[in-house]
């Protein structure tokens, strides 16, 4: 592509009408694939900012040894880097920032949830297996009854008291002085430290952490523990670490598990007893566990327990069945009542369409996550609105009776309050698209009003609307704001061991196995999150091919 | 009512089809008005009466002194602001300053992604073109919150890096909520760049610019209208959505949308709060009733090419 005819335009306004044509930062732009000095500045901007954003990324994560972290952000970077500063590879260009984005938060996290499904991932167990060890040890380390106590001064690294390195002046009953840091403990004498009280500074580095920032660092301090090697203390003290009790106060404690490497168990060195890390979790022979854990994949035991325990198959058959007829009720109420209305109000002869048409898609233009909770409030059995105004005291949110039948009503009404609004416009839209000589053909024919609207009306509006109605169920079928919005998934079912209620619909029964259950369960969730995934695809084909075949009859 | 049928038949609204016959020449004069015309009115106050009742009970409340429902009279007899005034005792202002820069910020991003990706697809010919269209639309039918646990993880595992973009920052959902850029407003987008006429990109073309510049001084704004409508679009899905802000944002009160925030309203105890909420509940409609309102005929375009709500 030649650049020579608006070569001095660009000149002229990127820097003035005396810079002659060609000059070396406008080759190198165009070289770069930019074809203004605008745009290639603007292009060295951002794959700057970009390469910032790397370099600190990286520096963040070398520490943690997150090599695959490291790889991810490298890779993007490499190549944002490669495609912008080509000439050619116009269309990724283009594609790269979205579909970016698109595969770390949407992609990803989709097979994510798949992997997850395969695993027993819970709260107790979301840690690495070296960090769910170095938890356990260290929650170990307890102050037995009777242990050496120590008074204590916290200390920090001289110079920097906001952001140094945190240490103790420790002094044991003996009056034996020791400096205690995260590398560990050494002697002291007293000649080490210069100065008096608050301005005492130790061995030179540290000072006594100032009281104004002693308060921003407290929980730092509290949690100090030094590590002990043996013989350092004084004669008889037995300690694995000195842990700090009070702000100067600190006491010889002793770490009761000890990591085996050759088998992998932890072991309590007070009583013998081995944990055993069973399905990521570790275990003693009585059963009794260890608080951290980490997730190993368990197979298809999620889905085994979906289908055959009875804890969870008895309500996830209810939910899944309910699912299909929240979503196949909701469609079919909303787009009655919004077909009836299009029926009836689309006619020439009516005044102030226009505003009706406004009016009844308030429903719809309001916020729905408020619309689920004014309706919660409008339906409260004992000071909601319309039992106020019925004189009744209907529960029509909580109701146990018939597998809760009345507050599964309840929120098909809400739901179609919600689409009425959204049906009246599509179909309103379709009515007016079918051309009037079709109708008036039918009537002249003898077509009765009944005969024409079944026998012609209806199956052209399908045919525009059915692709719309298709993703409106697949829309509902996971409609999670109405149903928790309004219900919670409540009324409970009475007997299942998990938080599930007979109007919870399949995504908001997987979302409180995950986030409301007494024990979490990811895995589960996970399960059936990607179960959800499945029936989705599976309606979605169904869907696309069903929509071709109303094509091709019209 | 009073109506006059020699009226009925009003010329404001064009788009209509045309009655197929004239009612005035059958039968008497009342009941062919009613039996043609009158009942489509009827149908139509039902209809508006169904779809604004929850709306008028919450005006009701938001300016009725007390502040429980019980108290409330179907007509206002004393109108009071003191629920608004209330409103600043409590975290609303912020929850709705943190959907407002969250749902808005995110919008006009995916907006401009999304607008790139379209002009790629419309604009450009290149292998896996018709894969890349077909593997958008297949991905949006799997939407975000199916995959809330793992996106939950995922940002635990990120905070242990970088605590800014981590699990309970806004940072965070914004960035979870940039994943929907491509999308259904890809395909919007491109349905509306196919229609400007090729022609233009062409002398601009000629005139030696590039690709970048076309996108931007030519396609962008002759394309504002349907930016417009994506951007809305995408800002009321992500105005409304509470599923990923619920599990994301943690249980800090400052750090809530105005989702997640007026939940807790209500959460406990209802009645104390019901004024507030109720004149939350207002104040936090505005936004989206206020931009459909005003711009009905393009979102109403809009949604008719493939997005859907309930």
């Amino acid at each position: 592509m030649s650049s020579e005819p608006d070569l001095t335009t660009r000149a002229g306004k990127a820097g003035g009408p005396s810079r002659p044509p060609g000059t070396y930062a406008d080759k190198l732009a165009e070289r770069l694939g930019s074809g203004s000095l605008i745009g290639f500045v603007g292009k060295l901007i951002f794959l700057g900012v970009v390469n910032a954003g790397w370099l600190y990324a990286v520096l963040t994560l070398l520490p943690f040894g997150a090599w695959l972290p490291i790889a991810v952000v490298t890779i993007a970077t490499a190549a944002l880097d490669f495609i912008y500063l080509s000439r050619y590879r116009v269309p990724l260009k283009f594609l790269i920032p979205g579909t970016l984005v698109l595969l770390v938060f949407q992609v990803y996290p989709v097979l994510y949830t798949g992997y997850i499904g395969f695993t027993n991932y819970r709260p107790g167990n979301n840690l690495t297996q070296e960090q769910a060890i170095d938890r356990n040890l260290r929650d170990s380390v307890s102050v037995p009854e009777g242990a050496t106590r120590y008074a204590s001064v916290p200390l920090v690294e001289a110079g920097s008291p906001e952001a140094g390195e945190l240490a103790l002046l420790l002094t044991d009953p003996d009056g034996e002085l020791f400096l205690g840091s995260e590398d560990g403990l050494e002697s002291i004498t007293e000649a080490q430290i210069e100065g008096e009280g608050a301005e005492r500074v130790v061995d030179g580095r540290f000072e006594v952490l100032p009281l104004r920032i002693a308060q921003d660092r407290q929980d730092e301090v509290l949690a100090l523990s030094i590590p002990v090697e043996e013989g350092e203390l004084a004669e008889g003290v037995q300690a694995d670490a000195i842990s700090v009790q009070t702000f100067n106060s600190a006491a010889a404690a002793v770490q009761a598990l000890e990591y085996d490497e050759a088998t992998g168990n932890l072991v309590d060195t007070t009583d013998g007893t081995v944990y055993e890390p069973i399905q990521g979790t570790f275990t003693a022979e009585d059963g009794s566990t260890l608080r951290a854990g980490f997730p190993v994949v368990v197979g298809f035991s999620n889905y085994q327990r979906v289908l055959t325990s009875p804890a969870i198959q008895g309500p996830f058959i209810r939910v899944f069945l309910w699912t299909f007829a929240f979503a196949i009720l909701t469609v079919l109420f909303s787009f009655v009542v919004g077909l009836g209305l299009a029926l009836a109000l689309d006619d020439k002869r009516l005044k102030l369409r226009r505003t009706t048409r406004s009016l009844l898609l308030i429903p719809y233009a309001l916020p729905s996550f408020m619309t689920a909770l004014i309706w919660q409030g409008l339906m409260n059995t004992s000071f909601g609105q319309i039992n106020r105004m019925l004189g009744t005291n209907i529960p029509w949110l909580t109701s146990q009776a018939y597998a809760g039948a009345l507050p599964k009503f309840s929120v098909v009404l809400v739901n179609t309050w919600l689409g009425f609004g959204y049906m009246f416009l599509i179909t309103t839209g379709a009515l007016q698209a079918i051309p009037s000589e079709v109708k008036e053909a039918a009537n002249v024919d003898g077509a009765s009003g009944w005969q024409t609207f079944r026998q012609i009306t209806l199956p052209l509006l399908l045919v525009a609307v059915g692709p719309l109605l298709i993703a409106s169920f697949a829309f509902n079928f996971n409609n999670f704001n109405t149903v928790y919005l309004l219900t919670g998934g409540g009324p409970p079912i009475f007997g299942a061991p998990i938080p599930v209620g007979h109007t919870d619909i399949l995504i908001s029964f997987s979302y409180r196995l995950a986030f409301e259950a007494a024990r979490p369960d990811y895995g589960l969730a996970a399960a059936i999150s990607t179960i959800i995934f499945f029936l989705v695809a599976i309606f979605s084909y169904i869907g696309f091919r069903r929509t071709a075949t109303l094509e091709e009859i019209n | 009512m009073a109506l006059n049928p020699q009226q009925a038949g009003g010329t404001e609204i064009s788009d209509a089809a045309p009655p197929t016959f004239d009612y005035k020449q059958q039968g008497p004069k009342g009941a062919r008005w009613w039996r043609y015309v009158g009942w489509r009115y009827l149908v139509g106050l039902v209809g508006i009466a169904f779809a604004l009742m929850p709306a008028y009970f919450v005006l009701l409340a938001a300016l009725s002194p007390t502040s429980t429902l019980q108290g409330s009279q179907m007509v206002p007899r004393d109108i009071t602001f003191d629920n608004f005034a209330a409103l600043n005792e409590t975290f609303f202002w912020t929850w709705l300053r943190n959907s407002l820069l969250v749902a808005g910020g995110a919008a006009i991003v995916n907006m401009f992604l999304s607008a790139m990706a379209a002009y790629a697809f419309a604009r450009l010919r290149f292998a896996g073109r018709r894969v890349g269209l077909l593997t958008i639309l297949l991905v949006q039918m799997f939407p975000q919150l199916l995959a809330n646990v793992a996106i939950f993880l995922m940002l635990v595992n990120i905070g242990q890096y970088f605590p800014a973009i981590g699990f309970g920052t806004l940072l965070g959902l914004f960035l979870v909520y940039l994943g929907g850029a491509l999308g259904a407003n890809t395909w919007l987008m491109k349905g509306f760049f196919d229609t400007i006429p090729r022609e233009l990109d062409e002398s601009a073309k000629v005139d030696g610019a590039t690709h970048g510049q076309i996108f931007v001084k030519i396609i962008l704004p002759l394309a504002l209208p349907i930016l417009v409508v994506a951007g809305l679009l995408s800002f009321i899905t992500l105005f409304n959505e509470f599923v990923l802000a619920s599990v994301l944002l943690g249980q800090a009160d400052a750090n809530q949308t105005l989702a997640t925030g007026l939940t807790r309203f209500i959460g406990d105890a209802f009645a104390q709060r019901w004024g507030p909420f109720a004149a939350g509940a207002l104040i936090g409609s505005l936004p989206t009733l206020l931009l459909f309102l005003f711009l009905q005929r393009y979102i109403v375009s809009g949604l008719t090419a493939g997005a859907a709500k309930g």
